[in-house]
């Protein structure tokens, strides 16, 4: 019954995936205005002596305002033998200063009218609020406290440690979770981009020594960026600002972080995450893709968009609108600093698990071996332009991006510029970056369900198979 | 609950005057010859806007023995219309530089755009021609019907908890079926589901009667009136749509139940309270006292059970979560505490825990600090669900549905505002009490021989 329903999708992906000709819009339907220019925002520079970079973004009206602020260094900067210590300290470094306790720090930023939360990612490590701009001052002083005067006393860290512990066993049992896992070690082997959380060991094997000596290693104003955008006067904030911030000092020698773009590895094998009880298998498919400052990211984007990065694209209308064989397909180019990743993921019930990884392979390959059409092209550039001016929207996700671009060692302007470069995208471009970062044999493939469904309904590919470390 | 994945929010808490400024959402409203009702909310801070046309159907007027069929169904509002075949629907939005979603929930199914202003008149005329008809197509609705039942999957089947706290919880708190059955519906009710019942549940609720239509964002208010006018005026009014019956039996005795998830690695506690009816100040009480106890770190259970007694791993939860903010529901609904424990922690230990933060509450009600934190912090969390303008358009959409009244969106903060420590005391002595409660305990299945 499998490798019939296989069989099956072998012949329609032929029939229904060439019906991409588009049909002509409703005669009624009235045309697009002329879309109006990218508004981004007027972005004000500063540098304080101690050497923190300061990006302001004044904008009146919303009573709110959203800080940012981000260290350079993240799973990159973390000791060889502690894979994920970037979370153990930002777990821990809002849980109390020398002179406010845990608790202090959580109700304070509530009365400010915010949370302050602190999360790591492979080239960084960000602490953010939003908060009531009437008590804006209030989440600087604490932003600063965090910042300079972390105390990782021990009962906080050993709460922070038993709930990373346990936080990991609960990721554990999710689909998402382990498929990211297992692509980013297959991908990246023993570059720290490998690395999505920490490990029991590195958990267990932490010490608030251990914290407090990284602390010092990375939480340093020469190596930091704070945006704030928002409701706010410049002169006003920019001094407060300096008042809270200004003492901050770099101590001793900053962390090296590891830099160098990994070696691309691409997995013959199929890789296989058991997990037992499943209904479904979840496709985790990535390669290595551009980054942010490379030349052909704008084209990659477009090629993305067509692919699967919009609800209109080819494999969300394949896989999921012509055939349902899932709810949440869809694809991505996930930006770290040495590299990207170009990646497709979906959720299928376990009966079309082969049937839907033909297809995936196929709409792949399409990509890198047809030019696509003219209008194609030109719905993805439209779609991508609306969405940068709709990620202007709200402070919260100015004050990010500004940050990601800092740590991508881009300007302020790149928010602006990244618009024209999409403008300017041609088929051409298109098609040759398609060809470049899409054809299915470059891609390293992970299933999490179901071992035994995985394996008989994966078997015709002639796949070899290993299971996940 | 979602068309797609990838725009889920959940919603939070929501608040004033002691916490500084206060803002007011600008607000024009109209009233179609058909029942239309039109508000537009100015914001020229970018060259965008967002839409949300919310019907007053949701999952608790399904009928029995379809349920999960007020989803199935949004789902089939975005498979075209005899003028707009399927598909045309996200080319002409994505094409415009915008996005789409719809969402269902107890008390309203909204669908929802955000774009570039240059894609106003497409995005309107394709919201109004699905306000017409349906392209009414069997192999349309055998492709959705498959494809939530993948949300299922996705959401519930294969995920560990298998949102126990928003399906189970209430099915065991209620007793009729418009607030207990399983809203994302049984795969034999959802298989079950005919062509003709997609054209009968269009035909009694997608009418512009029992709709309204907000927009956000750099648009003119005279202007936008005109293109409704337009685009709208011409779609015939219906008659006026059942209501559900949804009165619940008073609740008498604590309800108990301990599920095994072969999924979860860790144990979980649900807890529902019943609360007191919507647009009393009860209700704005009990929307209070849910923020204390679960708003961030510096909540009541937060601090009693991840800091001080160290018996869980995370708590969430409040009045109206997970499935909506603390002010947006219609009928009636619980307030939850959904909580992950820490491996080892017995059923016992975590409850009686639970139940000294809990009795605290009603001994020791907030003092003037805590009262002015959690009216910040509701006040901020409520304008930060208005700051997207397809975001402030849902709010404004389901505040002029439940109420005629587009202002509550700008007045929740003075109702925040106005409740008192005696408030909350008195609130959780008569409320959070054992026999006004669901509990349901859920611990991992033992795992097979060699599995982990």
């Amino acid at each position: 019954m499998k490798i019939e329903s296989f069989a099956l999708a072998v012949v329609l992906c032929g029939t229904a995936s060439a019906a991409d000709k588009e049909p002509a819009l409703p005669k009624d339907l009235p045309p697009y205005g002329a879309m109006k220019p990218l508004a981004a925002p007027r972005v004000i520079q500063r540098k304080l002596a101690n050497g923190l970079t300061v990006w302001l973004v004044p904008e009146s009206g919303f009573p709110k305002v959203a800080f940012a602020l981000k260290l350079r260094g993240g799973y990159t900067a973390d000791p060889k033998d502690r894979p994920g210590f970037a979370d153990l300290l930002a777990a821990t470094v809002t849980q109390g200063t020398a002179s406010r306790s845990a608790k202090q720090v959580a109700e304070e930023i509530a009365s400010a009218g915010g949370d302050l939360s602190a999360s790591a990612g492979a080239d960084s490590i960000l602490v953010d609020a939003s908060v009531l701009s009437s008590r804006a001052n209030k989440a600087v002083e604490l932003l600063a406290d965090v910042a300079g005067h972390a105390a990782f006393a021990d009962q906080e860290v050993a709460i922070a440690k038993s709930n990373l512990s346990a936080s990991l066993e609960a990721d554990e049992a999710s689909p998402a979770f382990l498929g990211r896992r297992a692509l980013y070690r297959a991908l990246f082997g023993n570059h720290p981009y490998a690395v999505i959380s920490p490990t029991q060991d590195s958990i267990t094997q932490t010490t608030p020594a251990d914290l407090r000596r990284e602390y010092a290693r990375r939480f340093r104003p020469d190596r930091a960026l704070l945006v704030a955008a928002g409701d706010f006067s410049e002169s006003a904030m920019e001094s407060t600002i300096e008042r809270a911030f200004g003492s901050w000092k770099a101590e001793g020698e900053a962390a090296p972080i590891e830099s160098g773009k990994p070696a691309a590895v691409i997995s013959k094998a199929v890789i296989v995450v058991p997990r037992p009880g499943s209904v479904q298998t979840a496709f985790y498919l990535g390669t290595l893709g551009p980054t942010r400052p490379a030349p052909d990211y704008a084209a990659a984007r477009v090629a993305n968009a067509i692919y699967g990065g919009m609800f209109g694209s080819r494999l969300v209308n394949n896989i999921r609108e012509d055939k349902g064989y899932t709810y949440s397909p869809g694809a991505a180019i996930l930006l770290n600093h040495d590299a990207g990743i170009v990646l497709t993921r979906a959720d299928v019930r376990n009966a079309v698990t082969g049937a839907s990884f033909n297809e995936i392979v196929y709409e792949l390959n399409r990509m890198a071996t047809t030019a696509p059409g003219t209008d194609e092209v030109e719905h993805a550039k439209r779609y991508l332009l609306g969405s940068l001016a709709i990620q202007l929207q709200s402070r919260g996700a100015v004050a990010r991006q500004l940050a990601n671009l800092w740590i991508d060692s881009l300007p302020p302007d790149a928010l602006a510029s990244q618009a024209e470069q999409i403008a300017k995208v041609t088929p051409a471009e298109v098609q040759a970056v398609a060809r470049k970062y899409f054809p299915a044999w470059r891609m390293t493939v992970v299933a999490v369900g179901d071992e035994k469904v995985i394996r008989e309904e994966l078997a015709p590919f002639g796949l070899e198979f290993k299971n996940a470390q | 609950m979602l068309r797609k994945l990838w725009v889920y929010v959940l919603a939070a808490g929501a608040f004033s005057a002691a916490s500084g400024q206060t803002w007011k959402v600008p607000v024009a409203m109209k009233t179609l010859g058909n029942g239309l009702k039109v508000v537009v909310s100015e914001d020229h801070s970018a060259p965008t806007f967002g839409i949300c046309v919310s019907y007053g159907i949701g999952f608790r007027l399904e009928p029995e023995g379809r349920t999960g069929f007020a989803h199935l169904f949004e789902h089939m509002m975005f498979e075209g219309t005899p003028n707009a075949p399927k598909g045309t629907l996200d080319r002409v939005i994505e094409g415009g530089g915008g996005n789409n979603n719809g969402d269902t929930r107890y008390d309203f199914t909204e669908y929802i755009e955000t774009a570039p202003v240059s894609a106003l008149d497409p995005v309107l005329w394709i919201e109004a021609d699905r306000m017409k008809t349906l392209d009414f197509s069997p192999a349309n609705l055998e492709n959705q019907r498959k494809v939530v039942e993948e949300e299922v999957r996705v959401n519930v089947l294969n995920q560990p908890y298998g949102l126990f706290f928003a399906i189970d919880l209430p099915g065991k708190a209620f007793d009729t079926y418009p607030n207990s059955h399983n809203f994302y519906g049984d795969f034999k009710d959802l298989d079950a589901a005919r062509i003709e019942d997609v054209e009968k549940f269009y035909r009694q609720y997608y009418l512009p009667n029992n709709a309204v239509l907000a927009i956000v964002g750099d648009v003119n208010a005279a202007d936008v009136f005109a293109k409704v006018e337009k685009y709208f005026a011409a779609i015939p009014a219906g008659p006026a749509p059942p209501r559900a019956k949804l009165e619940e039996a008073p609740q008498t005795a604590e309800r108990r139940a301990v599920q095994t998830d072969k999924l979860a690695n860790l144990p979980a506690l649900a807890v529902g309270y019943r609360v007191p009816a919507r647009g009393t100040h009860d209700a704005v009480v009990a929307a209070v006292a849910g923020e204390l106890l679960h708003n961030g770190q510096a909540s009541r259970l937060y601090q009693a059970l991840v800091k001080e007694s160290r018996k869980a791993n995370s708590v969430d939860g409040g009045l109206n979560w997970p499935l909506g903010n603390p002010f947006e529901f219609n009928g009636p609904t619980l307030l939850v505490s959904f909580i992950v424990a820490l491996p080892a922690t017995s059923e016992d230990d975590l409850i009686s825990a639970y139940d000294s933060a809990i009795a605290d509450l009603a001994r020791r009600g907030p003092d003037a600090a805590e009262l002015d934190r959690i009216r910040a912090k509701m006040r901020s969390d409520w304008y930060a669900e208005l700051e997207l303008p397809i975001e402030r358009a849902s709010a404004l959409s389901h505040a002029v549905l439940f109420d005629g009244n587009a202002d509550q969106v700008s007045s929740v903060p003075d109702e925040i505002a106005a409740v008192s420590a005696a408030d909350i005391q008195s609130f959780a002595a008569k409320y959070l009490v054992k026999t006004n409660r669901t509990i349901i305990w859920r611990v991992p299945a033992p795992k097979g021989a060699g599995e982990k």
